[in-house]
């Protein structure tokens, strides 16, 4: 119907470019597009790993080293700690050698939640410099 | 069609729609980031200094029980480098984020750090989730 009055109203009168049918096209575009975005916020914790399966040892520049053993307890300097004692003896120890980063070895049976938790409280006394390493 | 009760026809005019519509699409497009999923959902460790991360597109999650998923589909560590790679070549601006279950093994997640490093990705993060709630 709309098709045929269009034709009839050609002689004399100025039609524009019909925009019904880009409109369609473009709106299943958009709607592909809202439909398929996805918004992640992903978040993270940046760790180096010192030299990468090469086994070289590990630079001096890590003068604190944290262990966690297979059963989640922390060792520092041969001491056992309590999570809670890291971020301390982290910014002890950043008051002393501000340059040095911090070395956490982990057993490779413990949990990646207490070496995200170690992490964390390293970061939170200030270092940024975080290597993680696992035993074979 | 209602307006045409004059003798022409008098049609909206779709144009301002339309520029408004190809805007939308246009920011949808542009916002749009083909994440690679990993397909399994893990129990995530918080953390308070955990960064956002602006391009981690490529995620691979450690369950529990220490299988690697990445890609939608469960792969052996020996996998994970060649996907990797797949991955960096199709998009290299990515960065991929290993997203370790609570209880997963840290001996695996150093492994496949290490093979994620190897297949030539630098930026390796570790995932979790921003207990500060920003």
């Amino acid at each position: 119907m709309r098709i045929r009055r269009h034709k009839r109203q050609r002689p004399g009168e100025t039609t524009g470019i019909d925009l019904a049918p880009m409109l369609d096209f473009v709106m299943n575009l958009l709607i592909f597009f809202i439909i398929t975005a996805v918004f992640t916020k992903e978040f993270g914790l940046a760790m180096s790993r010192p030299s990468a399966s090469i086994g070289a040892p590990a630079k001096e520049a890590a003068s604190l080293l944290i262990a966690i053993t297979a059963t989640g307890d922390i060792l520092i300097d041969e001491r056992q700690v309590d999570i809670r004692a890291v971020r301390a003896n982290v910014e002890r120890m950043h008051a002393l050698k501000p340059e040095n980063g911090v070395m956490v070895v982990a057993d490779a049976k413990a949990g990646t939640g207490i070496v995200v938790e170690v992490v964390d409280q390293v970061r939170q006394g200030g270092v940024q410099n975080v290597s993680f390493s696992a035993t074979r | 069609m209602r307006h045409q009760r004059q003798e022409e026809h008098v049609g909206i005019d779709l144009a301002p729609m339309l520029d408004f519509v190809l805007n939308l699409l246009i920011f949808f497009i542009i916002t749009t980031s083909f994440v690679k999923e990993p397909g399994v959902s893990v129990d995530r460790p918080e953390a308070l200094t955990a960064e956002h991360r602006e391009s981690g597109n490529i995620l691979i999650a450690i369950r529990s029980n220490g299988d690697i998923w990445m890609d939608r589909r469960q792969v052996d560590l020996r996998e994970v480098r060649p996907t990797v790679e797949r991955l960096h070549v199709e998009r290299p601006d990515d960065t991929v984020v290993v997203v370790g279950d609570k209880a997963a093994p840290a001996g695996i997640l150093a492994q496949v750090m290490d093979e994620v490093k190897l297949g030539g990705v630098e930026e390796v993060t570790v995932g979790a989730l921003n207990a500060a709630g920003k």
